[in-house]
């Protein structure tokens, strides 16, 4: 409560990237979304969602999957361990920002109520 | 859009955050009204029909070929599982994994579980009367319909389908235990319109 405001993780603190990790982390464990279906829910061009996905791979945030799905070629799409783990985090680190720092201890200990990621 | 830059606030970040989460359950959840809606309008109105023609004391309210009800009762549910077989399958397509496969063990579940039960019915019906008949055709399959979707509730974790199954189970034994007739107003009534209730508050209670 007396800490230091907590740091946002760039990588996810950027509109676009945000946008993408916030829908992959509906999805539950063991699931993964095709990227067109992605792409569909998000509104953004194939190109622009490449990049922010490489980028979050790049972190360890999310796994890229190419595969076959009978004979068509599929690309699957699904946050890693670590990439829920940081949106858990940042998540977290925007409540601490909202929550008044005058506060007294005892009425910090109850955050903002929020949708419970699964 | 400004994709690489940062939101302008942490309130806005959190918009973005909860935004983004409903949107993308609204589209891989399957519409809770397309999978219960079908059923209640086929239970509302096949029963009704039964009730009509097959009503308490043998009593026939609006006079009609003695094979009509179940014909229009059978024809509202397979028009009802198409739908919601298809809805089912299409929500399983936006995302591959455990959920589907869970998706998919569960849906052929009712489907194994209505087969055998059905053979084990036609076997038995042509033995009895008619309204005894009824009755343990529709006792059966709407005490099935009832234990299944409370396995539902438990195997998606979702409270709403799984009061919905105890309540059609609970219709159910006091239909029957009201009698022949009765049963068929009673399943039609609660049973159709709880289903239609249920729809309505699974799909009010979706993130927004």
């Amino acid at each position: 409560m007396s800490d230091a405001l907590p740091e946002l993780d760039p990588v996810i603190h950027a509109q676009a990237r945000l946008r993408v990790v916030s829908s992959l982390s509906t999805l539950r464990e063991g699931d993964s979304i095709s990227f067109p279906r992605l792409q569909d829910i998000l509104r953004m061009t194939a190109g622009n969602l490449s990049v922010h996905l490489r980028k979050l791979e790049d972190a360890g945030y999310v796994e890229v999957v190419k595969t076959h799905q009978g004979r068509t070629p599929a690309t699957l799409v699904h946050l890693t361990r670590r990439g829920r783990l940081a949106f858990d985090d940042y998540t977290a680190a925007l409540q601490a920002l909202l929550t008044p720092r005058t506060d007294p201890p005892s009425g910090a200990a109850k955050p903002p109520r929020t949708e419970e990621p699964t | 859009m400004t994709e690489d830059q940062p939101p302008l606030d942490p309130a806005e970040s959190l918009r973005i955050i909860q935004r983004e989460r409903a949107a993308t359950v609204r589209r891989i959840m399957p519409d809770p009204r397309l999978l219960l809606w079908p059923w209640g309008v086929a239970w509302l109105l096949g029963f009704t029909v039964f009730f009509l023609r097959y009503g308490p004391d043998d009593r026939v309210y609006v006079a009609m070929p003695r094979w009509l009800p179940s014909v229009v009762l059978l024809a509202l549910m397979f028009a009802a599982g198409l739908i919601s077989g298809i809805v089912g399958a299409r929500a399983s397509r936006q995302v591959t994994g455990l959920t589907a496969r869970q998706g998919t063990m569960y849906g052929l579940t009712w489907a194994f579980a209505f087969s055998g039960m059905i053979t084990v019915l036609s076997r038995l019906g042509d033995q009895l009367p008619d309204g005894l008949a009824n009755l343990i055709w529709a006792g059966s399959l709407t005490g099935l319909t009832g234990a299944l979707h409370m396995a539902g509730g438990a195997v998606w974790n979702d409270r709403s389908m799984f009061f919905l199954g105890a309540f059609l189970s609970v219709v159910n034994a006091v239909g029957v235990i009201l009698g022949p007739g009765w049963h068929a107003l009673v399943v039609a009534v609660l049973g159709g319109g709880g289903m239609l209730v249920a729809g309505l508050v699974s799909w009010l209670r979706m993130p927004r």
